[in-house]
């Protein structure tokens, strides 16, 4: 006889894989894997952030053209959505095939990171098809910030960055919302699941508290968003507790 | 110190974590959740957190925790001091933390015998390298099969 398990709740996935990623007079993604990528907004966000943004450039990197210039890369992102549901149940849409990097330096040139910093020639800055990092086969979108002198070493600075990535990618975000379900490429889904009897194991993830570009945001409204997510350094780096859907659904938003 | 970028967890990372992956497929663990917790600057809210930690674990009656840290340096002060409090409060502990050749623990007690190294550098360094020293679907089997060994023996002893 099967083990007698509880189900909890429910959280289907579903990615919808880019072919190519190319210029377009605006940011675009369809289900048939044509993304397009524009600098329109740029000039905006800037003016948004003006206090610590001095301006932002877009790459398009294709899959191993990265024998080039990088800045240190702040974060890694994947570009998801709610559909239905709140962060860990319902339906969340991703996209495969790009990711965006985040990548941060000041206007004297001062890196933006913490304790040792990863600018340099891409191709020997970043090992590719690890769980956090893009696949040989993977488009990145290099989303570089140059802060406004010293404002990478401030936390304000840093968290500005984040935030313009952010309204960016909500972007393809918002478009994402409307895709059809059915024209996913991949489809997973994950219990939260009780197994009574059985071993209780807590998984505890200590992640970075301590300041500027060493932060962690939890709780945003999108999956791996920045609005409306709580700094764990404003909660007292207190221990939260999150069920496994939540945090696989992209509850946690690394600011480092 | 603190986190290091061949160590760092993107939020990619987070949103493929091969630790939750690992853990949740097991049919012989009930997994019961994820504490997220912060890497304070203060020892004193170090202790802290991390003794709060242990006693979410104790109140949920956790047989075992798997902790991962995705930094070195001073976070180890945190780690070392929450498998600590972990242990001492009868709660098996393994955990996933970056050695190397360069960072050993710099405080240590009698309850890290089930730290996996996470180094994947050659020469067992920071080498500023994005992705190089993560956490791979690899060190997370060892860590549960040793968590599942240590849950066994604890209820053996007693």
């Amino acid at each position: 006889m099967a083990d007698q398990v509880k189900d909890l709740r429910r959280l289907v996935i579903k990615a919808f894989h880019m072919t190519d990623v190319e210029w377009g007079d605006h940011n675009d993604i369809t289900t048939d894997g044509h993304m397009t990528v524009s600098k329109e907004m740029l000039d905006q966000l800037v003016e948004q952030e003006k206090d610590y943004i001095e301006k932002i450039d877009i790459q398009i990197i294709k899959p191993g053209d990265h024998d080039r210039w990088t800045n240190t890369i702040m974060d890694i992102i994947p570009i998801s959505t709610k559909v239905l549901g709140k962060i860990g149940e319902g339906i969340t849409h991703t996209v495969t095939g790009v990711y965006v990097i985040l990548t941060g330096v000041d206007t004297v040139g001062k890196q933006c990171h913490e304790f040792g910093s990863s600018e340099g020639n891409l191709k020997e800055q970043l090992v590719l098809n690890r769980a956090g990092t893009p696949g040989d086969d993977d488009y990145i979108i290099s989303f570089d910030v140059t802060l406004k002198e010293g404002m990478g070493q401030e936390r304000p600075g840093p968290t500005a960055a984040h935030r313009a990535c952010d309204e960016f990618i909500q972007t393809y975000r918002d478009k994402m919302k409307k895709f059809k379900g059915e024209k996913c490429t991949e489809r997973h889904e994950y219990h939260d699941i009780v197994r009574p009897g059985k071993k209780r194991v807590l998984i505890v993830k200590q992640v970075a508290g301590q300041g500027a570009m060493y932060d962690t945001h939890l709780f945003a409204k999108e999956p791996s968003g920045v609005e409306g997510g709580r700094s764990i350094i404003d909660m007292g780096n207190m221990p939260i507790l999150v069920t496994p859907n939540e945090y696989r659904d992209g509850i946690i938003r690394s600011m480092q | 110190m603190g986190i290091g970028p061949s160590t760092k967890e993107t939020s990619l990372h987070h949103f493929r974590d091969p630790l939750l992956d690992v853990v949740s497929q097991d049919t012989d663990v009930d997994l019961m959740g994820i504490v997220i917790v912060g890497t304070p600057d203060d020892n004193v809210d170090k202790m802290l957190v991390g003794t709060r930690t242990a006693v979410w674990a104790e109140a949920m009656r956790a047989d075992g925790v798997i902790i991962s840290s995705d930094g070195w340096g001073n976070s180890d002060v945190d780690f070392t001091n929450t498998c600590e409090q972990l242990g001492t409060r009868g709660i098996a502990v393994t955990g996933l933390n970056f050695s190397g050749t360069v960072a050993q623990f710099v405080v240590t007690n009698n309850y890290l015998d089930g730290i996996i190294d996470i180094n994947k550098s050659a020469d067992g360094t920071e080498t500023n390298v994005v992705g190089e020293n993560n956490v791979v679907e690899l060190d997370c089997k060892k860590a549960l099969a040793l968590l599942k060994l240590k849950m066994r023996k604890m209820e053996q002893d007693r």
